[in-house]
């Protein structure tokens, strides 16, 4: 089924169907007839999300004295304007290398035989339960300069002085790339596996090589995967926080990184909701817009 | 030895231990419609297959003008194909579908434009340019698959069962199509089918597919009049077989008694059959007549049951032995048969028009 058939049955479909691919706390907000029993869970977003939110909006704008001078620094001073930069470069950065590394991979899976696909696709989902931190130490492990790539490198003669894989760009780069990757595949195996490996023949035969085909045909089709995982990626990229922590250098620090400095160290409880909230609302921006862009069912079933 | 246009050479596939074809060889001379037609499995997509380069045969070649295109990657092989599921590019309109050949081969946009309206003419679409082929029928995306695949003037055009998805109206409907465009581009198309109706209809000849080997080549006449094997009688047409033994063979013909003990001389035999040799005779269901004519042989039977087709009737008989027979009535037994179904009556059939095939 190529792409034609996958939006008429979508079409078709009933409204409780869209969100079912993956990642249902992104599926878009509808209420079914049934409010009833949706209550309790209104409730708990109300009180525990809502309230907070609004709380930190307020504080943002009344600490240390009314009037909008937190987001005045924040938009006027350079050091801050430096972050909010490294941070959009980095969640760029790891959004473009994950959907380059994750195409692949997703391809081979949407192909491969059912019974391999389960396999890889349960190494892929394993590792995404796998604690946070301790893949990240794993990562620090790995990258340091007496770390086991630095000392193979080392040892077969490739390079003489370690590289430096951590604390800075690179390191935080390959490690969340490797945390955000299942959260590429998993809506671009979907829209993959949606195209008939018959379309790509088909513009074989019509004279594509293999190249023209990828670009011309299966790219195309592909996008409204790409932006759901790439959205997805971007959004978590933004506000992580781990990850930039323990393997990013102290010269490229991370919005959350300064949030968590502002209200944990230095006490600025304005500041560091200014800062919560600026992000809190581009990521809502960056929704909307894919919204607007690929429409609401593909950014939450992402197939 | 003048050279065929398209030459498929010895080509056979294998998978595992499974031979799915057995050295199929074929000549099609250029503007020919040749139709692969066969049961489910017996090799005929698999050696269109061979020609678009999506399996390579596990020997053989294929020969287009002479030069092997088996080394040569399905996207330079420049040959046309229409498939069974629809294939259009979703995400582009029914003209950028019919021009992306055209696209990839970096022809001027002046080209490309008359081209494309060319095509759209051809297959009767000129109106859809800008619609999506999600907003098409299945047979208009068939049409629009046909326009494309020929866009680019491909020596050759593979169908794969291009309408199989189609239901039975709209299949005659687009074969009408098929058989205009073939009349007006010249284009040398390989067809495979299973329908046996569809492949009559279309081809200039056919070749008929069993278990990996070309079982007959030739006209659809060919087939149909002149069965070589009991399988080619059985699969094109509706065929009777009788049992019989044969009593004489020459120059073709034999002698052969009937399970009723009558003796009928003149039947048409491709094969030596041995004095007394069990045989089987095929009589189509529409020779039987119910008056004998010139040098007929009689066969008595009991009408059981009639069917009304509109165009045509069906009447199922039953002869001494208790076999069923088909019977195709001709003007002069329709009002015959109304007679009712009980009864004894005999039924005529030209021997020349019989066939003997072994038992």
């Amino acid at each position: 089924m190529a792409d034609v058939n996958l939006t008429l049955r979508e079409s078709k479909a009933p409204a409780g169907q869209a969100g079912t691919a993956a990642m249902p706390g992104k599926a878009p907000f509808r209420f079914p007839a049934g409010l009833g029993g949706a209550l309790p869970a209104l409730v708990l977003v109300t009180l525990f999300f809502v309230v907070p939110v609004v709380a930190l909006l307020l504080r943002s704008v009344t600490e240390p004295e009314p009037g909008l001078q937190n987001y005045a620094t924040l938009f006027g001073d350079g050091t801050y304007a430096r972050i909010f930069l490294n941070t959009f470069l980095v969640a760029s950065v790891v959004t473009a290398v994950t959907i380059v590394v994750a195409f692949p991979v997703a391809w081979m899976l949407a192909i491969m035989p059912p019974a391999l696909g389960s396999i890889v696709f349960g190494v892929i989902i394993l590792s995404m339960w796998t604690n946070l931190l301790t893949r990240t130490y794993a990562w620090m492990v790995l990258l340091q300069r007496t770390g086991v790539i630095n000392r193979t490198l080392i040892s077969l003669g490739i390079i003489d002085e370690p590289l430096p894989l951590i604390n800075n760009l690179t390191g935080v780069t390959i490690g969340m790339v490797y945390i955000m990757l299942p959260f590429m595949i998993l809506p671009l195996v979907g829209t993959l596996r949606a195209i008939d490996p018959m379309t790509l023949r088909a513009a074989a035969l019509c004279g594509a090589s293999p190249f023209a085909a990828f670009r011309r045909i299966l790219l195309p089709l592909s996008l409204p995967g790409v932006a759901a995982g790439g959205l997805m990626v971007f959004v978590m990229s933004l506000g992580y926080f781990v990850t930039p922590a323990l393997l990013g250098g102290t010269s490229n620090m991370m919005l959350a990184e300064m949030i968590a400095q502002m209200i944990q160290s230095l006490l600025n409880w304005g500041l560091g909701s200014a800062a919560a909230f600026v992000l809190l609302a581009v990521t809502m921006a960056l929704y909307a817009l894919q919204l607007r862009l690929v429409g609401a069912r593909r950014v939450g079933g992402g197939a | 030895m003048t050279q065929p246009f398209l030459a498929i050479r010895a080509i056979r596939k294998t998978f595992g231990s499974v031979v799915a074809v057995h050295d199929v060889t074929v000549d099609i001379p250029k503007g020919e419609f040749l139709t692969f037609l066969g049961p489910s499995g017996s090799g005929k997509s698999t050696t269109l297959y061979a020609i678009a380069g999506f399996q390579d045969p596990t020997s053989g070649d294929v020969l287009l003008e002479g030069a092997s295109l088996l080394s040569v990657p399905p996207h330079k092989r420049n040959i046309g194909m229409v498939f069974q599921r629809y294939t259009l590019f979703p995400h582009l309109t029914v003209a950028e579908n019919v021009a992306f050949p055209l696209r990839v081969r970096r022809r001027p946009d002046a080209e490309v434009k008359r081209k494309v309206g060319d095509m759209l003419a051809l297959v009767r679409l000129e109106g859809f340019a800008d619609r999506r082929p999600g907003a098409l029928s299945g047979g208009q995306q068939q049409r629009v698959a046909l326009a494309r695949a020929l866009a680019y003037d491909p020596p050759i055009l593979l169908m794969d069962e291009p309408l199989s998805a189609l239901d039975k109206k709209l299949r005659e409907e687009i074969q009408a199509e098929i058989r205009r465009i073939h009349r007006e581009t010249g284009v040398t198309i390989l067809y495979v089918t299973h329908d046996q109706e569809e492949a009559l209809h279309l081809s200039d000849r056919i070749a008929l597919f069993r278990d990996g080997r070309i079982e007959q080549i030739g006209s659809g006449e060919d087939l149909y009049l002149r069965p070589a094997t009991d399988f080619v009688a059985g699969f094109i047409g509706n065929s009777n077989f009788l049992p019989a033994e044969c009593l004489e063979t020459a120059d073709g013909a034999a002698t052969i008694r009937l399970a009723d003990g009558s003796v009928v001389s003149g039947v048409r035999a491709n094969h030596d059959f041995g004095r007394g040799q069990k045989a089987r005779l095929m009589v189509r269901p529409e020779a039987f007549r119910l008056t004998p004519d010139h040098a007929c042989a009689g066969l008595a039977v009991e009408f059981v049951d009639t069917a009304f087709f509109g165009e045509r009737r069906r009447v199922v008989a039953r002869t001494a032995s208790g076999q069923e027979i088909d019977i195709r009535p001709t003007s002069d037994m329709a009002d015959a048969h109304r007679g009712g179904a009980s009864g004894g009556r005999r039924v005529f059939f030209d021997p020349a028009a019989a066939f003997l095939f072994p038992a």
